[in-house]
């Protein structure tokens, strides 16, 4: 029997579905929202009720409901077809139709009844190149005519926009699925990384008795500095990272040079004074993501007016964080207990700092450092510093300290 | 709650629905969920009018389609009126005048509904 060419009105409305469901496939809406539509376009089309989009799970080698409309309890099921089903199906590519009389119906046989259950009438497999994507299912035409060949053609090309569709998010799961395990894979790395750099600055600190937790207070107020100072996150953990490095040439000179309580010799204090070049060297072999961390380390002990070492560098010519460095080093060894004398008040420290301003510290460094304190006591959020002072502090104090204070 | 983006009234137990200028996924939804609400309240008789629509896509078709077979499973009733040319021919097209009938106007449907012919 010869079938009855669509008629304008049907072409037309067919045209300006096909025109919907491209843009809609296209559209940066969520991939329910569009699958949904586009089984809902698929369905106007062929004046169907009842219609379900599967997704073929290859691993598992089920297929999953992803959208449904016209079908009560598609929850949790899931069908299964054999391999030789499905290299056939991949190999046939057509709508199937479930009344026809298609020797692809055999293969299709284990699941016949299932579908039978949501009324399906065409059934049509979504492939990507030989890659199986799903399916899709639709019952007989509200109308009650029969489907036909231009039915089939109409159907053929609406599937290859689904199953685009369906690919794409495929990847896109994947891709999420990689992400978030590289973004695991990261974390743990970043965390094996600063527990080596805690490992390091533990050893460092150990040498000396007195100078416990001395480079975790350094980093602390490093942090807490930069911080103040408006750097951006990734460069205040940088100085993080060198705060707990300082020190590390310390490695190289003998512990009884570190902890002697009389004068050190010549020798001794030659020795001592290496530790920043040691340091260098040790870290410039090292690939940090923060590249000034070596040289912060070789320059931690120059001073502003030059007389520092080991390059007697002058004010700017020393890197920023060095002369950070340089000012909480110091700020530390003075607010903690030395074999040779008591931990000095945070005001005398500061007053020893205020009247080595352009001398030894560089003077804006030091305002900063003490501002960066003053907010800590104000606003008692998160603490850096005052965390290890271990006394009270008085606003109205502070505000005297940064008072008088020398020019640059 | 009845959706509030749909014009509706209700007279005598027929619920009478305006449809918006355009029927698509957005338009159709908020149609069916007004029909859930009253078939929830147990009102089985409607006309749907169509007479400020321009437009009907496929998404619009598939819900109507599914608005009627909602119906027809509580046994209810459902007359279209006002349809426009171009609308009246996707209708034809899609069988749902051989299934619904479509009257000019929303007083004719609702006069048939009254009458129960």
């Amino acid at each position: 029997m010869m079938e009855k060419d669509p008629t304008v009105e049907r072409f037309l409305f067919n045209l300006n579905t096909l025109g919907e469901l491209g843009e809609e496939i296209c559209s940066p809406k969520d991939f329910n929202s569009v699958i949904k539509s586009a089984l809902y376009m698929v369905m106007g089309s062929f004046f169907a009720s009842k219609g379900i989009i599967f997704k073929y799970d290859p691993l598992q080698k089920i297929f999953f409901p992803v959208v449904s409309k016209g079908i009560d309890n598609m929850a949790g099921i899931t069908l299964r077809l054999s391999d030789e089903a499905i290299g056939a199906f991949v190999g046939y590519n057509k709508p199937l139709d479930l009344k026809g009389s298609s020797p692809m119906l055999s293969y299709f046989s284990p699941v016949r009844t299932e579908f039978a259950k949501f009324g399906a009438r065409i059934v049509v497999f979504l492939i990507v190149g030989n890659e199986l994507i799903g399916a899709l299912s639709i019952n007989d035409k509200f109308s009650g005519e029969g489907y036909t060949d231009y039915d089939f053609q109409l159907l053929s090309i609406m599937s290859q926009h689904l199953s685009y569709s369906l690919h794409n998010h495929s990847l896109l799961v994947k891709l999420m699925h990689k992400y978030t395990e590289n973004k695991e894979l990261y974390e743990n790395l970043r965390q094996a990384y600063y527990n080596t750099i805690h490992s390091f600055a533990a050893a460092i600190d150990a040498k000396d008795s007195y100078t416990k937790d001395h480079s975790h207070r350094v980093s602390a107020y490093c942090s807490a500095l930069a911080r103040e100072m408006g750097w951006a996150e990734e460069d205040i953990e940088g100085i993080r990272v060198a705060g707990l490095l300082h020190d590390i040439g310390k490695l190289a000179v003998d512990k009884t040079i570190i902890n002697k309580s009389s004068p050190l010799t010549k020798f001794e204090l030659g020795e001592l004074y290496s530790h920043p070049v040691v340091g260098y060297e040790i870290l410039s072999k090292i690939k940090f993501p923060w590249e000034s961390i070596p040289m912060m380390t070789r320059n931690h002990h120059e001073k502003v007016d030059g007389n520092g070492y080991p390059d007697k560098l002058k004010k700017s010519e020393i890197p920023i964080g060095a002369r950070m460095m340089s000012l909480v080093d110091a700020f530390d060894a003075m607010t903690t207990n030395r074999p040779y004398r008591s931990r000095r008040s945070f005001a005398e420290a500061i007053n020893e700092l205020k009247n080595h301003c352009n001398e030894q510290f560089d003077t804006d460094i030091a305002h900063t450092f003490i501002t960066a304190v003053r907010k800590e006591v104000l606003e008692l959020n998160s603490p850096s510093i005052i965390l290890h002072l271990h006394e009270l502090l008085d606003i109205t104090a502070i505000d005297k300290l940064l008072e008088h204070f020398p020019k640059t | 709650m009845i959706n509030q983006h749909i014009n509706y009234k209700e007279i005598d137990n027929i619920v009478v629905l305006h449809a918006e200028n355009y029927i698509n996924k957005m338009e159709g939804e908020n149609l069916e969920k007004v029909c859930d609400a009253f078939l929830a309240k147990r009102t089985y008789k409607f006309v749907i009018d169509f007479s400020g629509t321009d437009i009907i896509n496929s998404i619009g078709i598939s819900i109507l389609i599914g608005i009627i077979e909602k119906i027809k499973e509580k046994k209810g009733l459902v007359l279209f009126s006002g349809l426009k040319k171009v609308n009246h021919d996707i209708f034809d097209m899609v069988g749902l005048s051989k299934h619904i009938p479509l009257l000019k106007t929303e007083e004719e449907a609702v006069n048939r509904m009254k009458s129960g012919q």
